[in-house]
């Protein structure tokens, strides 16, 4: 432990050691060639190299003999053994001024703690060629553009006019200003242009400035026209504001070549340095679309025309060693803002951080050029690994439409790491960095087999058929009923023996019908004796022991009025003659247990009818 | 008895996958391979087979998702979301779906311990639970007539008394969940949006759109063509084709 802490500082002290060291800013500047017609361009192209990510931008000197315009930067960084080498090369052109030996002055950049200075460089500027009599464009004689420009106004012989190639656009989408400045009379000086101000745009200029010549009206102009790309940042109005020329003019005042002071006048003239006007553009609107809706997840506001692709910087390594992984964008439309696709997680690899590298062209007035991001991965362990597609979206103008790519997967090879890619190291800032999201992405498929028990069993409670779920109801109503009933059969029992009665009589002649048919005489005629007594006793209320022939008749007269005599006359009739037979057989005469049921069955029929 | 019937309710998951369990780490692969579309189908398979499988909603979901299908990726969400309300996963996706297209799943302002209270319980499972309250208060009910007047049929008064209490309260919450945005409702699946006519038909005048992947009201199915459909929050209502609707 004590050993691996002595280790770490001594790192960490030949880490500060080395520093100041490797932390070299350098600058150098070249041109395309050394020397240049006044009527061509030239091309500065000054690199700036740090040991950081970022490099701080060129400070251009004033360059009296030149107009100077921008034209882009380009980045590239190389990351050699963890070390970070960044260098960006910002390329101007330069359009002549004078003609004969002309000095770029020494140029410098400074990053706050070093400073870096190029040397000073000289250029050749010599005349221009003369273009063939086929080449050269039928130019009015000076005679013809005097008579033509006494025809156009006066306030017409200089005008700036600015026009955009868009009334419409989106978002991130190029739009090309031109500010063209016309002139039919020469300038007593070279003008100063004062550029617009933008609202809801962002401009990048489209150099060099094109100067000619061209007839409008009958009237040749000469122009110089600067050109710029805009893009919108925002939906919504945007707005050009006016662009505004100086130029010293000549004097209108016209000399009558008969005036007696025309010598003196002439010389005045021609000494003066003549007025100084102003002239602006009309401010132009552009109305800034919103993208259409259906943006793809990934979308993250690049719009313009991209391709993507992948690669790593060698196809094998070992586990704990850094590799390059760029993705590059290439196309045309804003780059600047393109930022970079989401990375994947990848489980095989520690992944560092992102670097980011522009090379921007504006070839033909459009802007185009590549992006490359820059990952470094270390992979952790040896086999087969892949890098899956990276995905990458962008809003195309010309079509309306979004677009979907993504990188071809890349493979690389790792094989067993030594001790020395297991050292590598990179420092990506303090330890103990906090967690920081970097974006959001849907969650993974789910693996789990068939659904939860829960919505399973729901689901299938819910399929049921409807009136399956009526067999609850009908349970409950009816153990309703029945406990109704056994309530109302607890509190009324006469009332109940006084329904029941019949049917239990007609039971018991049954059953004594059957007793005869087994030849069981005595016994059957019991059974009808006390089902008579029992049908008595329910029909009238009376326990069977109170009861008599005289008592059973008068309370059936009393409670039943609709009880005829020879109904009694009956009951009498059947109680003497199943007493006899119960209580004496052998007295009972030829009566025999059949006639009894038979005529028990009977009185029954009637009772029924009538007491109720 | 016990132990059976606890047998039986850990049977049913398993009952229920009645696919191949081999066609599902197929259709992941798939998925993992970015080959979404054949994913999609073999999720789809499943779903027809189980449409009370919510992961069979949920990887299809997700598939179509990165097919940058983001309305139909919505719809599937939601009916997944419909059968498990719970599911930390089925809910993440959903939302972040749904921020793609200015919804959240959490209304603004609204607490989220309160609105996952409000979601604890799917809508088929409250119907479910309201029907099984239902046959416990009425068996319940019968079995304290049957032995009225004893103690079993006190107690079984006493069960079915509850049972129709919680039965209430069910229906009260299964009220409650009619406002909710996933009743009575569809998601827009058309690519692009959908027109809202003033009338159900093409002869009725455009008067506004909702966007693809939006959670929209159905006000009335009744047109053989068009739903009537509102937009709560902005206050509007129209008629949409069905077509370019899919009802949850």
């Amino acid at each position: 432990m004590r050993r691996s802490a002595s280790a770490f500082a001594a790192c960490a002290l030949a880490l500060l050691l080395a520093a100041p060291a490797s932390a070299l800013l350098s600058v150098t500047a070249s041109t395309d060639r050394d020397s240049v017609e006044i009527s061509g361009n030239l091309y500065l192209t000054v690199t700036v190299s740090g040991d950081s990510a970022s490099v701080p931008e060129p400070k251009l000197p004033n360059m009296q003999s030149f107009n100077v315009y921008s034209s882009g930067r380009s980045q590239s960084i190389s990351i050699i053994n963890g070390k970070i080498t960044t260098s960006v090369s910002f390329t101007y052109i330069l359009s002549p001024r004078f003609l004969g030996l002309q000095t770029i002055p020494s140029i410098t950049v400074s990053n706050g703690r070093e400073n870096a200075a190029t040397t000073e460089m000289q250029v050749t500027v010599t005349k221009a060629k003369q273009p063939s009599a086929q080449q050269r464009p039928q130019q009015p004689s000076r005679q013809q553009r005097q008579a033509r420009g006494k025809t156009a106004g006066r306030g017409e012989q200089i005008f700036l006019k600015a026009e955009t190639d868009k009334k419409t656009a989106y978002p991130g989408e190029q739009i090309n200003i031109s500010i063209k400045f016309y002139t039919s009379v020469p300038l007593s000086s070279n003008p100063q242009y004062v550029p617009p101000a933008f609202k809801n745009l962002i401009s990048e200029d489209l150099p060099p400035v094109r100067n000619g010549e061209t007839d409008i009206g009958g009237v040749r102009y000469a122009y110089s026209e600067i050109k710029a790309a805009l893009f919108a940042l925002n939906p919504g109005p945007a707005e050009i504001r006016s662009a505004t020329v100086i130029a010293q003019v000549p004097s209108e005042e016209a000399i009558d070549p008969f005036d007696p002071n025309f010598f003196q006048k002439f010389m005045a003239i021609s000494g003066q340095q003549g007025q100084s006007r102003e002239f602006s553009t009309e401010p132009l609107s552009i109305d800034i679309k919103p993208l259409p809706a259906g943006a793809p997840p990934d979308f993250s506001g690049a719009v313009g025309n991209y391709t993507i692709a992948a690669v790593t910087d060698r196809p094998e390594a070992r586990a704990g060693e850094a590799v390059n992984f760029s993705i590059t964008i290439t196309g045309s439309g804003n780059l600047k803002a393109v930022s970079a696709p989401k990375f994947p997680d990848l489980p095989d690899f520690k992944v560092f951080d992102t670097m980011s590298s522009l090379d921007v062209k504006k070839e033909g007035d459009l802007i185009s050029g590549k992006k490359t991001f820059t990952y470094i991965l270390v992979p952790r362990n040896e086999g087969k690994k892949t890098v899956p597609p990276i995905k990458f979206s962008f809003f195309e103008p010309r079509s309306g439409a979004y677009r979907e790519l993504q990188t071809n997967p890349v493979t690389l090879q790792v094989e067993k790491g030594g001790q020395a890619a297991k050292s590598v190291n990179f420092n990506t800032g303090s330890g103990g960095a906090p967690v920081t999201a970097s974006g959001s992405d849907i969650r993974y498929v789910s693996e789990k087999q068939g659904a939860d028990a829960l919505p399973f069993l729901a689901a299938s409670v819910l399929a049921l058929p409807y009136w399956t779920h009526a067999f609850p109801v009908v349970l409950l109503l009816l153990c309703f009923w029945l406990a109704r009933m056994n309530r109302f059969k607890l509190a009324n029992p006469l009332l109940f023996r006084f329904r029941k009665a019949r049917s239990e009589a007609s039971r018991d002649i049954d059953e004594a019908e059957a007793l005869i048919k087994t030849n069981k005489p005595n016994e059957a005629v019991s059974v009808l004796y006390d089902s008579f007594m029992n049908y008595l006793s329910d029909k009238c209320g009376v326990k069977v022991s109170a009861l008599t022939i005289r008592k059973a008749a008068g309370l059936v007269k009393s409670r039943f009025p609709a009880a005829t005599d020879r109904s009694l006359e009956e009951i009498c009739e059947l109680w003497a003659a199943l007493e006899l037979r119960h209580f004496s057989p052998e007295a009972a005469g030829s009566e025999g247990a059949s006639d009894l049921a038979k005529k028990y069955s009977l009185l029954l029929e009637l009772l029924e009818k009538e007491l109720r | 008895m016990k132990k059976i019937f606890l047998a039986l309710i850990l049977a049913l998951p398993s009952a229920a996958a009645a696919y191949d369990r081999g066609e599902l780490a197929e259709f992941n692969d798939q998925y993992r391979n970015g080959q979404y579309e054949e994913a999609l189908e073999g999720y789809k398979l499943i779903i027809a087979k189980e449409p009370a499988n919510q992961w069979a909603w949920y990887n299809a979901g997700n598939a179509l998702f990165r097919l940058n299908r983001i309305g139909p990726a919505v719809f599937n969400y939601a009916r997944a979301f419909m059968l498990d309300p719970r599911s930390p996963d089925i809910r993440a996706n959903l939302d972040f779906a749904l921020r793609q297209t200015g919804q959240s799943l959490v209304p603004e302002g609204a607490p989220a311990a309160l609105h996952y209270l409000y979601y604890l319980v799917s809508e088929t499972e409250l119907k479910a639970s309201a029907i099984l309250l239902f046959w416990l208060a009425c068996l319940a009910g019968a079995a304290a007539f049957l032995l009225d007047g004893g103690r079993g049929g006190a107690a079984a008064g006493r069960v079915s008394l509850a049972a129709a209490g919680l039965l209430v309260f069910t229906a009260v919450w299964l009220g409650a969940r009619q406002s909710s945005p996933f009743s009575s409702s569809g998601v827009v699946i058309k690519a692009g949006g959908t027109r809202m006519l003033s009338g159900p038909g093409e002869k009725f005048k455009t008067y506004a759109s909702a966007p693809e992947g939006r959670l929209v009201r159905i006000l009335d199915t009744g047109d053989e063509a068009y739903y009537e459909i509102g937009l709560q929050k902005e206050g509007i209502k129209g008629w949409a084709l069905k077509t370019e609707i899919e009802r949850l």
